[in-house]
């Protein structure tokens, strides 16, 4: 395996292994803002490994399906994450799939979780499946238009490339269309990882539920890899607003230093991230579902204007 | 290449074969000739499809392939890809027709409400359906390789009353019966359209060869006529919205293998029809054509879609999901003629080679989801989703078979529907490169319409698999299920298997298109074909590239290290089977689920503006007190007003019109004799001044 | 100048965005909040312009905007928010108003485009915005019942047409500018002498209410 083989791969793992990790940081920062000590940084991977040594109990008229979706999940997670530049610009990687491939899997990922949702024959679940798919549905437009408009700055949908453009001409960064783009994707962030306002993450009452309500009837090993697989989607929105729309310190060139500069800046952008999260997660209420839409008509609106100042104030 | 022409030969031959075949003779015998002929002779249509686009010469076939004076064959790549469609599709419903004609197994028929599926079936007639299934595939392959108007003409007719006659399958049902009139009224007034914009193409003659029509020079307002002609022609073929009317009431009422042709192929001569005339042989035109199809397109999408939401009915809801993926081809071709007429030859072929590639799809999936439907109807003798479920424990193929369709018409990767979707997008994404800003603006709406219907056909399908297959059954009869015979099975892998190699393979794929796109008048000037760059095992648009079969190792390497994972770390207590988490409730019943109509409810408040829902909520409360509640009536219903708007008033027109006309019905021989000397004198008059 | 130009197309965008606030968010406080930051940005993008341009006297409208927009009118605006309340059933539910905004934004770039492309003005970036602006302002007017959010309305519209001055024209003369502002405070008093005239006869803010006087 070559250097950019062996690179792609750290990447990946790195993804998967530090995921739990921003969830709990997020958890603490959440806890210490509403005057609570809150759990360690480590509780999620605690939690993981807990659960993986538990017996899985699955309901009697689940099926292979039910059993078969947190592999699929977390597969299309992973490779998600593999596709993401979180340390170096232009891996040969980023080419195996662009923006539109990663949405898509994404997408992927959600449609067998809502099929498991509605297989055991439990009215949470479908409920969780049904407003999950409508909040995605919904969410969908969002992302294409924000993907014309970084598609349209960077003339690419390769995820290298975008940032490698951005890296290469920083004026843009500060535009308009930009800055409508990075508070679009942002709000649809919120939506697809299941946070405050749209979906609450630590809720207990099965009738509020959205994405765990899905996961009502996992347990054992299923559980913790569907957690692990929310946990990397969360890292993986993170590092795309981190690393697309603010590229500095992603390495162009692979040496040690600049990879170590890559991996400091990364940690540094994720952290503000995760505090800006925890910050509005301690600052707004949850939303009515049926005002969900109008949070995602906004975003869908800042998209549009995104493209339109991009495109006209050329 | 004479091997094409004899291909050709035994196509017709085969065809004749299994229609001839399949009504002379009876029972086992006549189903399984009409088969044989329809598998022969769409495998012979696959390879002649297959030999055209691999050479990539057009081939101008003798007439002696169709025994007809005036009728003129010619194959080309454009053609061939639609052989491929019809040849793909037709082979796997020929199989799958020989299981699914036999008597179904006989267990008690309970009635189901709405679909009009309800009452014992009477079984269709196998030899009729034998005979119309090899008609049909003849039609449609004629009507690919016609090369004048005539032929065309000639084969489009026959087509529809092909697919007229199968729509009457039931003729009981009437049901059935209002669909076929539906189905008559605008197929017709779309080939009144036809015969106009054809007249007016080929300037009065109808034989000559299209040759000679491509090379004429008309005046602007005359080729407008005939865009215009064109879209409604070919939109009503392909069940364009506001031109729909007719298709969620056919498409569900046919046998399923007939169902199956009419959406996966069917509807695809709509698309190969305008290809063939405004691309091929008009050349494209100014962008606001683009405009009109993008428009249409963008509408199809979104309307199909949201109606596929909400139905009940699995049939009616793969017939509206059509709507939406025509909808999506229209969209690319609307955004190629744009990019045309602004001489952006690259986005233009990228959107071109995507709508060929997701009518190839199309067909692929839909196809295989329309007889995976027909497999549930069939054993369970209902196709209201209200009473299935739990299948995918008794009929686990279909269920697995029709998975795979589900999600490849969700776009998923790394199925074809995903596939063919990105280049669209890749293609969109382009806009930008449109000098006019205003026009340029289209493009990234486009793009948000083309990701909110594949969003919302990402729901549609957890619907209608989740709550057709899973779970627990919600009657006795989806309890009872059995598993589809082996032959309607092996005609669903078949197309299953088409949707995975269609999936992972476009990088072998697109290239060929390319082809198709030269013999549409697309080449580029300069570098030799139209940079749709084959990379090692990916493909690239415009804009990006991926790589499916990467992607499809990537997650199956994934997969099987997760697995290896668990097992390392220690990760692998067994499995116990317990009671579904419900609250304390003490037994789980198939009532506690969420229905199909729950499932869509959120969505449907959702689009309430565009659904306009009529909700009816009754509470009888005891005389005594309001708080002692009897009973709650409930009643929604969506009635597509789209419809209601254009429709209504068209017909009250046109009813009109005819009590007027009536009035000339006299009866009297004589009068009749007076018309027709009338008549006479004006054409003989017209002449003399026009000629 | 590129820096300008950056600075003034982030500052039109801005105070679009701030206008697009009212079309989603329910009460006059938050209606109130969003005006006055977008005041705020106008005032800076004035001082900004005026910096650029080296015109001092817009250095006075910017002092001038600030002092009434930022601090007096708000200040009235709470006053009779705490007086009336702020319950607000506009004629629009919130996302078809929301995509509407959006769709008037296109408008407005499709409008203004012969004019950006003729003209070499550094704010140019910035125009269709401000157009988009007043035409999301108008939106507001139009579908708000209450009398006092559709004063925000109006107030934002104003804010609009400032910022086109702005942009076009690097601020119009001062005498015209206090003119304007002299005419918008004047339209703001009328109109909450209406408001609490409407008040005080229906008992509410709704506009609705005023259709019965045709009887």
């Amino acid at each position: 395996m070559t250097a950019t083989a062996w690179l792609a791969a750290v990447q990946t793992l790195l993804a998967v292994g530090l995921a739990p990790g921003l969830a709990g940081v997020v958890r603490r920062l959440k806890a210490r803002l509403q005057g609570r000590i809150g759990p360690p940084i480590g509780q999620p991977y605690r939690e993981l490994r807990k659960l993986l040594q538990k017996e899985p109990l699955v309901a009697h008229h689940a099926s292979w399906l039910f059993r078969a979706t947190p592999f699929i999940v977390f597969a299309t997670t992973v490779a998600v994450a593999a596709l993401v530049p979180l340390l170096a610009v232009g891996l040969p990687i980023y080419a195996v799939g662009d923006l539109i491939v990663v949405v898509y899997l994404l997408l992927a990922g959600t449609f067998f979780l809502a099929l498991a949702g509605l297989d055991p024959g439990s009215p949470f679940g479908g409920m969780g499946a049904s407003r999950e798919m409508t909040i995605a549905a919904l969410a969908e437009p969002v992302i294409g238009v924000a993907i014309f408009a970084l598609a349209l700055t960077a003339d690419s949908t390769n995820l290298g490339r975008i940032a490698a453009r951005m890296l290469a001409h920083p004026a843009t960064a500060v535009s308009p269309g930009h800055l409508l783009a990075f508070a679009a994707l942002f709000i649809v962030t919120l939506a697809e990882t299941g946070r405050l306002p749209v979906d609450n993450p630590s809720t207990h009452l099965e009738l509020t539920m959205i994405h765990e309500a899905m996961l009502l009837e996992y347990s054992g090993r299923y559980l913790a890899l569907l957690e692990w697989a929310a946990d990397i989607k969360l890292f993986v929105f993170f590092a795309l607003l981190a690393n697309l729309f603010v590229p500095w310190g992603l390495a162009v060139t692979l040496t040690p230093l600049a990879l170590a500069v890559a991996l400091g800046a990364l940690a540094l952008k994720l952290g503000v991230l995760a505090l800006a999260l925890a910050l509005l997660e301690t600052r707004v209420a949850k939303l009515r579902l049926f005002r969900v839409p109008e949070l995602l008509s906004v975003s869908f609106v800042l998209a549009l204007l995104a493209v339109t100042a991009s495109l006209l104030g050329r | 290449m004479p091997s094409a022409l004899w291909l050709a030969r035994a196509v017709m031959l085969a065809y004749a074969f299994g229609a001839v075949g399949a009504l002379v003779s009876r029972g086992r015998a006549g189903r399984a000739l009409g088969a044989a002929g329809a598998l022969a002779g769409s495998l012979a249509v696959l390879c002649l499809g297959v030999l055209v686009l691999a050479g990539g010469t057009p081939l101008p076939l003798p007439s002696l392939v169709f025994p007809i004076s005036g009728v003129l064959l010619r194959v080309d790549s454009l053609s061939a890809v639609f052989l491929l469609i019809i040849g793909l599709v037709g082979s796997a419903a020929a199989v799958y027709g020989y299981g699914y004609s036999a008597p179904a197994p006989g267990h008690p028929v309970e009635p189901a409400t709405g679909g009009g599926a309800g009452g014992p079936r009477p079984h269709p007639d196998p030899r009729a359906m034998g005979t119309l299934l090899n008609l049909l595939l003849a039609t449609m392959t004629l009507q690919v390789l016609a090369d004048n108007a005539f032929t065309f003409l000639f084969a489009w007719e026959a087509m529809s009353l092909a697919t007229c006659l199968f729509v009457l399958t039931d003729a009981a049902d009437p049901e059935a019966v209002r669909a076929a009139r539906w189905y008559l009224g605008m197929s017709h007034a779309g080939f009144a359209a036809l015969v106009g914009l054809l007249l007016l193409l080929s300037g009065g003659d109808l034989t000559i060869p299209f040759e000679v029509v491509r090379q004429a020079t008309l005046t602007a307002g005359v080729r407008d006529a005939v865009f215009l002609l064109a879209v409604f022609a070919f939109g009503t073929k392909a069940g364009l919205v506001p031109l729909h009317v007719w298709l969620p009431m056919a498409h569900p009422v046919a046998p399923s293998q007939a169902s199956a042709l009419m959406s996966a192929v069917v509807l695809k001569m709509g698309i190969y029809g305008l290809l063939r005339i405004v691309v091929d042989l008009m050349h494209g035109g100014p962008a606001w054509w683009g405009g009109v199809l993008l428009g249409a397109g963008a509408l199809s999408a979104v309307f199909g879609i949201l109606y596929a939401l909400l139905e009940s009915d699995l049939k009616r809801l793969l017939a509206f999901s059509s709507i939406e993926n025509i909808g999506i081809i229209w969209m690319a071709i609307g955004a190629g003629l744009i990019f045309l007429s602004y001489g952006l030859l690259l986005p233009a072929s990228v959107a071109f080679a995507g709508a060929l590639y997701h009518a190839l799809n199309h067909a692929a999936f839909k196809g295989l989801l329309f007889m995976g439907a027909g497999a549930v109807q069939r054993s369970t003798g209902t196709r209201n989703m209200e009473r299935l479920g739990g299948l995918i424990g008794t009929m686990p193929w279909t269920a697995g078979l029709f998975l795979i369709g589900a999600a490849a018409v969700a776009a998923l990767p790394p199925l074809n529907g995903f596939a063919s979707e990105w280049l669209i997008f890749q293609a969109l994404l382009e806009g930008f490169r449109i000098p006019q800003p205003s026009t340029a603006l289209l493009m990234p709406i486009a793009v948000g319409i083309l990701a909110l219907a594949s969003g919302l056909t990402a729901a549609c399908f957890v619907k209608a698999f989740g709550i057709t297959f899973l779970a627990i059954p919600r009657s006795p009869a989806a309890e009872r299920a059995s598993e589809a015979p082996f032959s309607m099975r092996a005609g669903m892998a078949l197309l299953a298997a088409a949707c995975i190699a269609l999936g992972l393979g476009p990088f072998v794929v697109v290239p060929r298109l390319s082809g198709a796109l030269e013999a549409m008048g697309l080449t580029a000037p300069g570098p030799p074909s139209p940079p749709l760059v084959t990379r090692p095992l990916g493909i690239a648009g415009t804009t990006g590239q991926m790589s499916p079969v990467l992607l499809a190792a990537g997650l199956l390497g994934i997969v099987a290290l997760v697995h290896i994972g668990l097992r390392l770390a220690g990760a692998r207590a067994p499995v116990r089977r317990v009671d579904a988490w419900g609250c304390g409730r003490i037994r789980q019943t198939p009532r506690m689920q969420y229905t199909s109509a729950a499932f869509a409810e959120p969505l449907r408040r959702v689009f309430a503006e565009l659904y306009r829902p009529t909700d009816d909520l009754t509470v009888h409360v005891h005389p005594a007190s309001e708080y002692f509640v009897q009973s709650i009536e409930y009643h929604a219903a969506v009635s597509p007003w789209i419809d209601r708007l254009i429709y209504r008033p068209m017909l009250g027109l046109l009813t009109r019109i005819a009590g007027r006309v009536r009035a000339m019905q006299g009866g009297s021989l004589h009068l009749y004799l007076l018309y027709l000397c009338v008549a006479l004198l004006v054409a003989l008059l017209a002449s003399r001044w026009l000629g | 100048m590129r820096l300008f130009a950056q600075l003034s197309a982030l500052g039109s965008s801005a105070m679009l965005l701030l206008a697009l606030i009212p079309l989603w968010r329910h009460t006059v406080r938050a209606y109130a909040r969003a005006f006055t930051w977008q005041s705020l940005t106008l005032a800076g993008l004035t001082a900004l312009t005026a910096y650029f341009s080296g015109d001092a006297e817009l250095y006075a409208v910017a002092a001038l905007l600030l002092g009434l927009k930022v601090v007096v009118i708000p200040r009235l605006l709470a006053r009779m928010d705490r007086r009336f309340g702020s319950e607000i059933q506009p004629y629009l539910n919130a996302t078809t108003s929301v995509l509407t905004a959006g769709v008037l934004v296109l408008f407005a770039y499709i409008v203004a485009e012969p004019l950006l492309l003729a003209s070499r003005l550094p704010t140019r970036g910035g125009i269709p915005l401000a157009l988009g602006l007043i035409f999301v302002s108008l939106l507001i007017i139009v579908s708000r019942k209450r009398a006092l959010t559709q004063v925000i309305g109006f107030l934002m519209l104003e804010n609009g047409i400032a910022l086109l001055a702005v942009l076009a024209a690097y601020g119009v003369p001062l005498v015209v500018e206090i003119g304007v502002f002299m005419d918008a405070l004047m339209g703001f008093l009328v109109m909450q002498i209406f408001v609490y005239q409407i008040h005080e006869t229906f008992e509410s803010l709704d506009v609705e209410q005023l259709s019965r006087l045709k009887d």
